[in-house]
């Protein structure tokens, strides 16, 4: 808008046309990020297929872990994320950093479970694992973030977020993470190798991508 | 008299409302408040700018407002996004000219607009990072000068007046 020479002729041609508003709600955009997701499942069992060891007892633990862990990270990001976009001074919450925290120790333990086989000379057993094959899984989980990423930044516009990197981290966590969620559930390798690579690995990727692409997005 | 809390909030769920008057006293009033509040943030010439940039913002952004939360940190949130945005320029400015090294042809007004704001933080930089910035960006030298007075090399003049920009405009960005 061109720079007015007075304060009260820019009032005046700003109040010109008043209408009403729509107050802006976090929980409209978490409704957005929720109905993306449930989309994204959607396309994921539609092109993967749903898989039966889910219910009936073939999971392995891991396959529960992570995928809690994924779901507690895309929870807390996304209320996170939709909270900041009301502009407001003070502290933030810690709670993405610290669920981002719990699952990184999921790739932290695939490592140190390799190099303990390294280390006990079965050498050739970590990297024998077939989950590790499979690291397509990482990529089909990123796209499928990219939907949950579209909403969360159409509604991330729509408010008034005022750390856009913050708000940049945040798109990322929750895309990456619910993204990856969608694709994992459906994916039959569940062992401690895959899901500690693999189906964490779009988290780490869509954070640090979302950070860089995210703000020219959502600047205002 | 500037209006207070209470007064902010009515008016501000008015204007959510479509209240054309209402509005009209708001963002009149909101004006004030925020001449008040850049008053000891920017150069005097920078403040009316500075007001209309972020009475627009406001004006657009009115929806992101909740009725049920306090007006005025609202208010002070998107003051204090538009203050970093445009330290931000004034900052991306400087380093701009730095790399083109003609930082002695400085307009007057960018020079008193850099002193002003930089002088308020220049003491929590590292000396030498601080000292270049004074010497290049404020007093005029060139790089060249600059690096013959303090004893560093020119590339590394260059580079403590940009991490030194940088690390200021990271403080302002932090500060709460």
């Amino acid at each position: 808008m061109d720079k007015y020479s007075s304060r009260d002729d820019l009032i005046a041609a700003l109040t010109e046309d008043v209408t009403p508003v729509q107050i802006v709600r976090p929980g409209q955009g978490a409704a957005m990020i929720v109905f993306a997701t449930v989309a994204a499942l959607i396309a994921c069992l539609f092109i993967f297929g749903f898989w039966q060891g889910m219910i009936n007892g073939e999971a392995s633990p891991y396959f529960w872990i992570s995928n809690g862990l994924l779901a507690l990270v895309g929870a807390a990001s996304t209320s996170a994320l939709v909270s900041s976009v009301l502009p407001r001074v003070g502290a933030h919450g810690s709670a993405p950093q610290w669920s981002l925290a719990m699952l990184a120790i999921l790739p932290l333990a695939a490592i140190i479970a390799f190099l303990s086989y390294e280390a006990g000379h079965d050498h050739g057993i970590g990297m024998s694992d077939p989950g590790l094959m499979y690291g397509e899984c990482a990529l089909y989980g990123l796209t499928a973030s990219l939907v949950v990423a579209g909403a969360a930044v159409a509604f991330v516009r729509r408010g008034a977020p005022v750390s856009l990197d913050r708000s940049g981290w945040l798109i990322g966590l929750a895309s990456g993470s619910s993204g990856a969620l969608t694709y994992n559930i459906t994916c039959p390798i569940d062992s401690l190798m895959h899901v500690g690579i693999w189906h964490v690995l779009p988290v780490f990727v869509a954070a640090v991508f979302w950070r860089y692409a995210a703000p020219p997005l959502i600047r205002w | 008299m500037v209006a207070d809390e209470p007064t902010f909030a009515r008016l501000m769920q008015a204007a959510q409302n479509g209240d054309k008057a209402a509005t009209n006293v708001l963002l009149s009033e909101a004006g004030l408040w925020l001449e008040r509040y850049f008053r000891r943030r920017v150069p005097p010439h920078a403040i009316d700018d500075l007001v209309q940039d972020v009475i627009i913002s406001f004006y657009t952004k009115r929806a992101t407002w909740d009725p049920s939360r306090p007006f005025l940190p609202w208010l002070a949130a998107i003051a204090r996004y538009r203050w970093v945005d445009h330290l931000r320029k004034v900052y991306k400015h400087e380093s701009q000219e730095l790399m083109d090294d003609d930082a002695a042809q400085d307009s007057e007004e960018d020079v008193v607009m850099a002193r002003v704001s930089l002088d308020r933080l220049f003491g929590q930089l590292p000396e030498r990072q601080a000292e270049v910035i004074e010497m290049v960006k404020i007093s005029g030298l060139s790089i060249k000068e600059a690096a013959d007075k303090t004893g560093q090399s020119e590339s590394l003049v260059k580079v403590n007046i940009h991490r030194g920009l940088k690390t200021l405009a990271t403080m302002v960005e932090k500060a709460e």
